[in-house]
């Protein structure tokens, strides 16, 4: 069943300061976008939006989950997260006092997630065997490239439809950026996801993107409807590669 | 020497059973303080409650004090939870929890204490029930009832609540709320839910632990005041937010408390209690089961 996210002419600020203009995008079911900047230009706050911790000063956004379509502005992050979308926060944010075992069981808060946790938590298990290894290990006390997968992992135990991912490549080493964009994709296509991800690392990003939006100033600025054409697009050349 | 060693074995089986009965006071405060963050000094005063009411159903029902207490545990749930809002609405959510939450807390202890007096006068109350006065006699061992009731009901009640905190999705959502609340809406979880529903729970462990006090010796309203220094003492010498670390320090904190009175007289008793707790944090700062 589809699963889509829709945003129509959002704008957002804090306070007087405005960090989204007019921005439209949308992820297709089935697709990984890939929303591309640099620091400071909006993703992040995007993605709040998405999750009703940013709330929008104006525009929609519409999620279709399994075909239903739901209006996202005005909902709590949690009703929002119990509709089935679930937001891999920057930074990870793991309870760093919870083992790994207490920190997935946790992602399985919301009823729906309940009844899959045995099939879910061994598929974590089987695609991070790390984790599995480490179960009984307080997640503080993990390395980043461990917390990273740790914070995949509990979002996959939500059991979602949509994902969203902030900024999984920061604080890591080169290698495991790398062996996060693949995990990425691998939990994707097993659970046929919809997948929103923020990233600055453009190379890593389009390695498993579909298309992309960059955006620059809280605009887009450009919409690549290929990796292709992310690729050859002029602007990415200047901002990424400076060419 | 045969004598001392009597004296000793019983001293620590005393402390044992002391030890338990802290364990149900400190119960509240190890969820309240230890897993909320939130400073509820008023607990001893919901404790006395607790005593008052099962003295005063046992007195004019003739109801066993802690079947009094079960039957109390939804009325201080709701309790707490509603004391939960009124402190999130007028100074958590405005993020002046530190000192002008525990002056709430600190004023809650006094109305407390004041509405009881004014209620039931300042006298010292007790109840009655069959276990109070005979002694189990095992050799040279002393087991008064009067203290071994409360110990196995304060063991039943810790184990309910480590139960509920390790075995369940609400238990471990309160385990996880004061250490990041966005990450636990990212859970689809509301963190002011999950603190309400964990403060409604201390507080509800306060009937029990109040009935067990009464049980323990006689009751006037200002009592709770001795317990104060000593529950947060055991909650952090035990590791903020850890049952049975909770449970190990009050133990070892009723047998510290009992050999010293036992053996140097009851004024030192708080003296090497306190000191035991320096010590420890000395060398565990997070203490013994933190984690």
């Amino acid at each position: 069943m589809a699963s889509s996210i829709t945003i129509e002419n959002v704008n957002a600020a804090y306070g007087a300061v405005r960090v989204i203009e007019d921005v439209s995008l949308t992820v297709k079911a089935g697709e990984t976008v890939a929303l591309l900047g640099t620091n400071g230009n909006g993703k992040s706050t995007l993605i709040k939006c998405i999750m009703g911790i940013v709330r929008p000063s104006a525009g929609r956004i519409i999620a279709e989950i399994d075909g239903v379509k739901h209006d996202l502005v005005g909902r709590t992050t949690q009703e929002i997260v119990d509709l089935g979308i679930a937001l891999v926060p920057e930074g990870r944010r793991l309870f760093p006092k919870l083992t790994v075992e207490e920190n997935l069981l946790l992602g399985a808060f919301r009823p729906t997630a309940r009844a899959q946790i045995k099939t879910n938590m061994d598929f974590c298990f089987e695609a991070f065997p790390r984790l599995a290894e480490r179960r009984h290990q307080l997640a503080g006390s993990m390395s980043g490239g461990e917390q990273q997968m740790v914070a995949l992992a509990r979002a996959l135990m939500l059991a979602p439809r949509i994902l969203l991912v902030d900024e999984p490549s920061v604080g890591l080493a080169p290698l495991l950026v790398a062996r996060t964009i693949d995990a990425i994709k691998q939990l994707k296509d097993h659970y046929n996801l919809t997948v929103l991800m923020a990233e600055q690392n453009f190379t890593q990003a389009i390695r498993i993107a579909d298309r992309g939006y960059v955006i620059v100033h809280g605009k887009i600025a450009f919409e690549g409807g290929s990796a292709d054409e992310l690729n050859n697009n002029d602007l990415i050349r200047q901002f990424y590669l400076g060419m | 020497m045969d004598i001392s060693l009597d004296l000793l074995i019983n001293a620590i089986i005393a402390g044992l059973l002391l030890g338990g009965f802290y364990a149900a006071v400190t119960a509240g405060i190890s969820i309240s303080f230890g897993m909320l963050d939130i400073v509820n000094i008023a607990h001893p005063g919901f404790v006395i409650l607790g005593s008052y009411l099962a003295y005063y159903l046992n007195i004019h029902l003739g109801i066993d004090p802690i079947i009094v207490s079960i039957l109390m545990l939804p009325f201080f749930y709701a309790l707490g939870a509603l004391i939960y809002q009124v402190y999130h609405l007028s100074f958590e959510k405005r993020g002046q929890d530190a000192l002008r939450g525990l002056a709430f807390f600190f004023g809650l202890l006094f109305v407390t204490e004041v509405a009881l007096i004014l209620v039931f006068g300042v006298d010292y109350r007790y109840v009655e029930a069959a276990y109070i006065g005979p002694s189990l006699h095992v050799g040279f061992v002393d087991l008064p009832l009067r203290m071994l009731v409360p110990c196995i009901a304060a063991l039943a009640l810790f184990a309910a609540i480590q139960l509920f905190i390790t075995r369940t999705f609400t238990g471990r959502a309160i385990m996880a709320v004061s250490q990041d609340q966005l990450a636990l809406q990212l859970m689809a979880a509301d963190p002011i839910k999950i603190k309400r529903i964990a403060f409604g729970l201390s507080i509800a462990t306060a009937a029990v632990a109040g009935a067990l006090l009464i049980i323990i010796q006689p009751v006037e309203p200002s009592v709770g005041r001795e317990y104060i220094g000593r529950v947060f003492a055991i909650c952090v010498l035990g590791g903020l937010g850890s049952m049975p670390g909770t449970l190990i320090a009050a133990i070892l904190l009723g047998i510290v408390e009992s050999l010293t009175a036992t053996f140097y007289g009851p004024s030192w008793a708080p003296a090497v209690a306190f000191g035991f707790l320096l010590l420890t944090l000395a060398f565990r700062p997070a203490g013994l089961l933190g984690r």
